[in-house]
């Protein structure tokens, strides 16, 4: 059985408000090294709410978050911009790169926060640019490449820093079909070659249809949880 | 985290342009506003007291509080050679100082009497620049030059004679008549209103002050620092002399460009409150264009403190040419009205004369002004980059991916 790289339980999140909204009513989950899970469910159902969750960029009010046998809803703001340089990739809706670097320094960036030597960024970006399809594009900066060329930069980046897994939210919500499948197979082909763990929040069904597991959300609840 | 910094400079081009623009302006203005300032009070300085009272003079101990001739000092039996001795001095210029009611026809004035002997004198008393008709004088003269205000005043002309009736040594009568060999016109105006020059001996001996004079003028070795040599000439003096210098001499000048400076300060504040309003709005605009990169940076593992310093540092290096580039280019216009001053004319005139100072508006090359300004500037715009510090330290990273 493969270990298990995420455990969440009794997770909760509620924004206040005039009418305060359950966004994650309580969830337990289990996410295994080497996972390709999709969660899916309705726009406001709560899925981007735990992806957040899971990533650390918001705080739950219950409930814990254990990554690598760390519980990251107990650590502080630095600790968890750390952690997240050392666990986590990301992978946004909207591409998100820093527009005045090449696609290159865009993916080393993060190994460089990382403090890792010159050698060893060049080469590892240079290894997922070709690993994305990007061979010979390295010198390109995000606003001479196409949406789905982007994308897959955000991708090389997103495992540059050698995470445990690659959170992303909505990752082809912004691609055309030729550019979601050709993505999808990278993201397939990592997986398999790297035993990359993947977690998407999707309801994108070319990505659902993909997704080795599928677990479905809905207010803030898990309501399905299969796998093929 | 510099190259990153540097990147960032030029991805908007326009609001870096208008960050330095700005910064750039604003030292430029800052600058020659105080130069003029500095730089027109640095000329009268050197015209009013250089070239003619002199930066320090050296009285008999009590003279400059009471101006009376009975405090002169005895030039036969002082010895002031240790005083001319000291290096940086270059001579000591005896004078005779006191006044005279003067009399011509059925006018009267009162006037402000100066015994010299112009061969000896500072630039500004060897007359033959200041000199409208006429001629100098030398030792053994007994003519006398008048300034331009009391040649009007008078009605007079060359050759026509003055009556002089004051108070000489020990409460003796002093009377004379000299007759007009010069008419000059003193660039202090308030000088070139009341002074009559005449030869030391003639003074000596109307005031019944033969061998005596009220000053010794000291006139100072160029590039010697007039501050230092006081400091020396006071420990080499003695008892019944003092040392005293223009600042003492002459407060109220320093009172004048006291108020002038603070009124100058409050225009170069103005413009720092401006300049800090048009720099916040780069950084507004800056921040605001950015705040979804802040939000991914801090997501994908930057911490906000170094994303904050290379937030500053773009500023800084922004903030920095600019001030630097103000500090320059402003250089070449500070020396052109330095030798180039610019001549007041009407009611500007009129007013700054009210001050006795020459009517005209030069400007100081002094690099302290420039590097002054140019710090000012860059702190402020330091202190105005702290917004988008503020920002980052605040910032939630949720919002901003998705703003």
């Amino acid at each position: 059985m493969s270990k298990a790289v995420i455990e969440v339980k009794g997770l909760h999140k509620i924004y206040e408000g005039a009418v305060p909204v359950k966004a994650v009513n309580g969830i337990d989950l289990v996410i295994s090294e080497g996972e390709f899970t999709a969660l899916k469910g309705p726009s406001g159902c709560g899925k981007t709410t735990l992806l957040n969750l899971l990533g650390g960029l918001d705080q739950p009010n219950s409930g814990s978050i254990i990554i690598d046998d760390t519980d990251i809803t107990g650590l502080s703001d630095n600790e968890l911009i750390d952690f997240r340089l050392h666990h986590i990739g990301f992978v946004f809706q909207a591409y998100n790169l820093i527009p005045v670097l090449s696609a290159t320094e865009n993916v080393s960036f993060i190994m460089l926060l990382q403090n890792r030597s010159k050698d060893e960024r060049m080469e590892r970006a240079h290894q997922l640019l070709e690993a994305v399809g990007l061979a010979g594009k390295e010198d390109k900066r995000p606003g001479e490449l196409s949406g789905g060329q982007q994308q897959r930069v955000a991708v090389a980046r997103a495992l540059a820093s050698k995470p445990k897994f690659v959170l992303a939210d909505e990752p082809t919500a912004n691609l055309d079909s030729e550019s979601t499948s050709k993505l999808l197979e990278i993201m397939l082909q990592l997986n398999k070659q790297e035993n990359m763990t993947f977690i998407f929040a999707t309801h994108d069904n070319r990505v659902i249809a993909k997704a080795k597991r599928v677990v479905g959300i809905s207010d803030g609840r898990i309501v399905s949880d299969t796998s093929k | 985290m510099l190259k990153l910094a540097w990147r960032n400079i030029w991805r908007n081009k326009g609001r870096s342009i208008i960050t330095i623009a700005a910064v750039i302006f604003c030292v430029i203005f800052a600058v020659i506003l105080r130069s003029f300032q500095v730089g027109v009070w640095e000329n009268m300085i050197h015209e009013i007291v250089g070239n003619n009272f002199g930066y320090l003079q050296v009285h008999q101990e009590g003279f400059w509080g009471e101006q009376s001739l009975d405090c002169s000092i005895d030039l036969l039996s002082t010895d002031v050679n240790p005083l001319e001795s000291v290096e940086g001095v270059d001579r000591l210029i005896p004078r005779l100082e006191s006044f005279s009611l003067l009399y011509h026809g059925s006018n009267t004035k009162g006037a402000l009497v100066m015994g010299i002997n112009p061969a000896t004198e500072l630039p500004g008393l060897q007359l033959h620049d200041v000199l409208l008709e006429g001629r100098s004088f030398s030792y053994n003269d007994s003519i006398i030059v008048i300034s331009e205000g009391l040649a009007q005043y008078f009605k007079v002309e060359l050759g026509d004679t003055l009556l002089f009736m004051g108070q000489g040594f020990h409460g003796a009568a002093a009377y004379g008549a000299f007759p007009i060999g010069g008419i000059a016109r003193m660039t202090n105006p308030e000088l070139n209103k009341q002074l009559v020059l005449m030869p030391l001996k003639q003074a000596q001996y109307m005031y019944n002050c033969e061998n005596r004079a009220t000053t010794l003028v000291v006139a100072i070795e160029d590039g010697a620092d007039y501050t230092v040599l006081s400091e020396v000439l006071k420990k080499a003096t003695f008892e019944a002399l003092e040392i005293l210098e223009w600042k003492e001499l002459f407060p109220e000048i320093i009172q004048t460009i006291e108020v002038d400076m603070a009124g100058g300060r409050i225009f170069v504040m103005i413009l720092y409150f401006i300049i800090s309003f048009v720099l916040l709005g780069t950084v507004i605009t800056m921040v605001a264009e950015r705040q979804r990169e802040f939000g991914i940076l801090v997501s994908i593992g930057m911490r906000r403190s170094t994303l904050a310093l290379v937030t500053m540092l773009e500023n800084i290096i922004l903030i920095m040419g600019g001030a630097i580039l103000g500090m320059a280019v402003v250089k070449p216009i500070q020396f052109y009205f330095k030798y180039n001053p610019i001549d007041l004319s009407g009611q500007m005139k009129e007013a700054i004369e009210q001050y006795n100072f020459e009517p005209k508006l030069y400007t100081t090359t002094a690099f302290i002004i420039n590097l002054n300004h140019g710090i000012i500037i860059f702190c402020i715009g330091v202190l105005v980059s702290l917004y988008a510090v503020w920002n980052i330290m605040k910032l939630n990273p949720i919002e901003s991916v998705r703003s």
